[in-house]
């Protein structure tokens, strides 16, 4: 059972409607700055608009210009001091806002001095209130657009009464010493007045209906990826345990990917699996991701005795938003100590068979609705699957180990008599108790070659069911045959040059490695090289040849010119206890060929049998090539 | 040959025992028996034989296996060689090493392995070897 392990990192939905707000506000941000580094321009805009101006012969008070120029430079190297802050910090939005409005009113009480130099009203740079009004519409509230629109127009309202009635200087524009103001007559100035203030609260309206739009649109739009991404996340969690029912998992690590996954896709701090007794009298914990030690301290809970988890295993599952001490829980005060506020409960089912219980926990209040449900159901009939899967896998292993053992019993047991009978009968035949006649020592001759015979027949029964037994996915490795054919070739030598035979190996310098079980592999040429052997007269021939065939396999060929396999007899070569009917005087169990056929299969290969009766036979195998990462084609 | 090397043979099937002492017997060897672990520590305490043949499995799957650990650890007598038999040389010669020595903890306690039915050409080859200080 997996250590429970705490999750305390943030949840994702409150990452992600932070997120979703922040976008804006770094918007925000992002323009902020970019007013400052864009104001570092007017001053310099200033200066040389009042030299080109002067130049081509307007007149007006240069030094005041030069004075606001000055005075601009002087607040942005204030704000900009005050963005580096900003930009190192964490900010929030009200921080953001009132940077912005700072920025704004500054700018505006320069741009009213301006105004106010260059002919009031009538001044060019009336039109750059635009630049403000645009910006906050679109990346401030509404209220703080039509303030600024009030302010502008009623500043400008202010500087033209109060020039017009003389409380402060009007600066003309002269050029080439005529003055420039055409608004000099009241009715002038009321009609700029009115076209300004029209335009710059047009500008606010238009611009902020727009934005609103957009702001909706962007919402929902938000709001549409947070609900697919929930939906994805919850469908690879399905897809997760999917994976889990189709490998061949054990219940430990079922549970382990199945938990850590629901827990993710749900955002909550644990998931657990309560198995059920096979009796139905008992729940226990078999697996807790991310719940609090004290509460595994009850691990097994008396279904009698809890009202709660009875009816969830009744088929009713139980979800709450509030744990409290009233509800039947077992553990209401540790989850209440682990800070656990909603909990929801399924039973597992398999074909109509409660086989236990699913439960999520939440830190947050009222976290599970009718949508969370459905999922957790549907979740937990996955779950059920993959447990029952598990528990079937497990089953069919132990009774796999439990034939493996019983099999090396009763070889054991067969073997011992016939080792005995062997030894027993070397004490005759080798005269160590006395001599023998020559009927008497053919005949124990004979006898030996059946218990030769046996012996053989038990190894090979052995080595089938040993192969037959394996797990395809285990203990496949990347095989280099060259090791194995060396030792092949040292192994038989011997036995090939006893009969006078030529034995042959031809390998490729760059021969591929093939995937597979390299112990099974080297029996498999152990099996067809004594096959040759044996059945190839003296001075015949035996040849192994390796050769990549194409990318992916690897063609090897065991030939003989030996006794051959009658023709009628060829389609029966690789079934169990085949032994062609010109081979009776040579000992052989009739598995050596079977257990060839079953180790090809078991690495996915192909063999094929061509014989010709007193010409020879030549075995064809295909076996694919190992790939990089050590996983089969 | 001087001194008749003396080998004790611990094996619980009579009939091979018999057969296996007789064999040796007429190779020179002085050959004592013994039919199970507690027969065998015996005829160790009388007297110390120059190598030691031994079943793996006799009363208990492991009896062969422990009873060479016995003699390694406790018998004062860790040189001794012994040679171990099994029906299951397969099995052991796959998993054997690393299992036992998972289970034991210790070094696996015999240097050499025959497989039964016994080569007793390759054996005696063996024993000579081994007593010639091989």
């Amino acid at each position: 059972m997996a250590q429970p392990t705490r999750e305390t990192g943030p949840l994702n939905v409150p990452a992600e409607l932070h997120k979703r707000k922040r976008i804006i506000l770094g918007e925000l941000k992002e323009r902020t700055l970019w007013f400052i580094k864009l104001r570092w321009g007017v001053p310099l805009s200033i200066a040389v608009g009042t030299a080109l101006a002067r130049w081509i012969g307007v007149e007006f008070n240069a030094r005041a210009l030069l004075g606001v120029a000055c005075l601009i430079l002087a607040y942005n190297i204030v704000f900009y001091l005050l963005s580096r802050r900003i930009e190192a910090e964490a900010y929030r939005k009200e921080d953001i806002e009132r940077f912005t409005y700072w920025q704004v009113g500054f700018d505006y009480g320069t741009m009213f001095l301006l105004i106010h130099f260059t002919g009031g009203v009538a001044s060019p740079f009336i039109f750059f209130f635009i630049f403000h009004i645009t910006f906050s519409a679109i990346f401030l509230p509404r209220r703080s657009t039509y303030s600024f629109a009030v302010i502008a127009a009623a500043g400008m309202g202010l500087i033209a009464a109060a020039e017009y009635l003389g409380w402060i200087q009007h600066h003309d524009l002269l050029f080439q010493g005529k003055a420039m103001d055409l608004g000099r007559q009241p009715f002038h100035r009321v009609v700029i007045l009115g076209f300004f203030s029209g335009f710059v609260f047009i500008t606010a309206i238009t611009i902020t209906a727009v934005m609103r739009m957009l702001e909706k649109r962007i919402l929902d739009l938000a709001e549409l990826t947070e609900a697919v991404t929930e939906l994805n996340n919850k469908l690879n969690t399905l897809y997760t345990t999917t994976q889990a029912i189709g490998s061949k998992q054990h219940l430990e690590q079922v549970f382990r990917i199945v938990c850590s996954e629901l827990a993710r896709a749900m955002e909550v701090q644990a998931i657990s699996v309560k198995l059920l007794s096979d009796d139905g009298k008992f729940l226990e914990f078999a697996a807790a991701h991310g719940l609090p030690g004290e509460i595994l301290k009850h691990r097994v809970v008396e279904v009698a005795k809890s009202p709660l988890n009875r009816r969830v295993i009744e088929g009713e599952p139980f979800v709450t938003g509030h744990v409290t001490h009233r509800e039947s829980f077992q553990f209401g005060e540790d989850l209440e100590a682990a800070q656990l506020q909603s909990v929801q409960f399924v039973p597992l089912i398999v074909e109509n068979r409660v086989i236990g219980i699913l439960g999520a926990y939440s830190t947050r209040p009222e976290q599970f609705g009718p949508e969370d449900l459905d999922f957790f159901r549907q979740a937990a009939g996955l779950v059920a699957i993959a447990i029952e899967n598990a528990r079937a896998y497990e089953a069919i292993e132990n009774l796999i180990q439990e034939r493996s053992r019983f099999m090396n019993r009763v070889a054991h047991n067969l073997r011992a008599p016939l080792a005995a009978m062997a030894s027993m009968l070397e004490v005759i035949r080798g005269g160590y108790v006395g001599d023998m006649n020559e009927p008497s020592r053919d005949y124990l001759n004979r006898l030996d070659r059946r218990v030769q015979g046996m012996l053989l027949m038990i190894h090979e029964l052995m080595t089938l069911a040993k192969s037959q037994s394996r797990q395809p996915e285990t203990e496949t490795k990347p095989v280099n045959l060259k090791i194995i054919a060396g030792r092949i070739q040292q192994n038989f030598q011997e036995e090939a040059v006893k009969k006078r035979l030529a034995f042959e190996v031809t390998l490729p310098e760059d021969l591929p490695e093939i995937q597979g079980d390299p112990e099974m592999v080297e029996q498999m040429f152990e099996n067809l090289i004594s096959n040759a052997i044996k059945y190839t007269p003296e001075g015949g021939r035996v040849g192994m040849t390796f050769r990549p065939e194409t990318d992916e396999t690897v063609r090897i060929v065991v030939s003989d010119n030996g006794i051959g396999i009658p023709r009628s007899e060829m389609s029966r070569v690789f079934t169990y206890f085949f032994r062609a009917s010109n081979v009776q005087e040579v000992i052989g169990s009739g598995l050596g060929l079977t257990i060839v056929k079953e180790i090809v299969l078991q690495h996915s290969g192909q063999i094929q049998v061509e014989s010709e009766e007193g010409v020879g036979t030549s075995f064809v195998i295909h076996l694919p090539v190992a790939c990089q990462n050590g996983l089969k084609k | 040959m001087a001194v008749q090397a003396e080998i004790l043979l611990v094996d619980d099937d009579r009939d091979f025992r018999d057969a296996l002492q007789i064999i040796l017997e007429n190779h020179g060897y002085t050959v004592r028996t013994a039919g199970n672990r507690p027969e065998a520590l015996e005829a160790l305490k009388v007297k110390r034989p120059d190598l030691i043949i031994l079943d793996v499995m006799m009363t208990t799957d492991t009896e062969g296996f422990d009873l060479a650990y016995e003699i390694r650890k406790e018998y004062g007598v860790g040189d001794l060689p012994i040679i171990l038999l099994t029906s299951f040389l397969e099995k052991v010669r796959q998993q054997g090493p690393d299992q036992f020595q998972h289970i034991m903890g210790e070094a696996w306690p015999a240097r050499w392995l025959f497989e039964k039915p016994v080569d007793t050409k390759k054996l005696i080859a063996k024993i000579e070897g081994i007593l010639a200080g091989g």
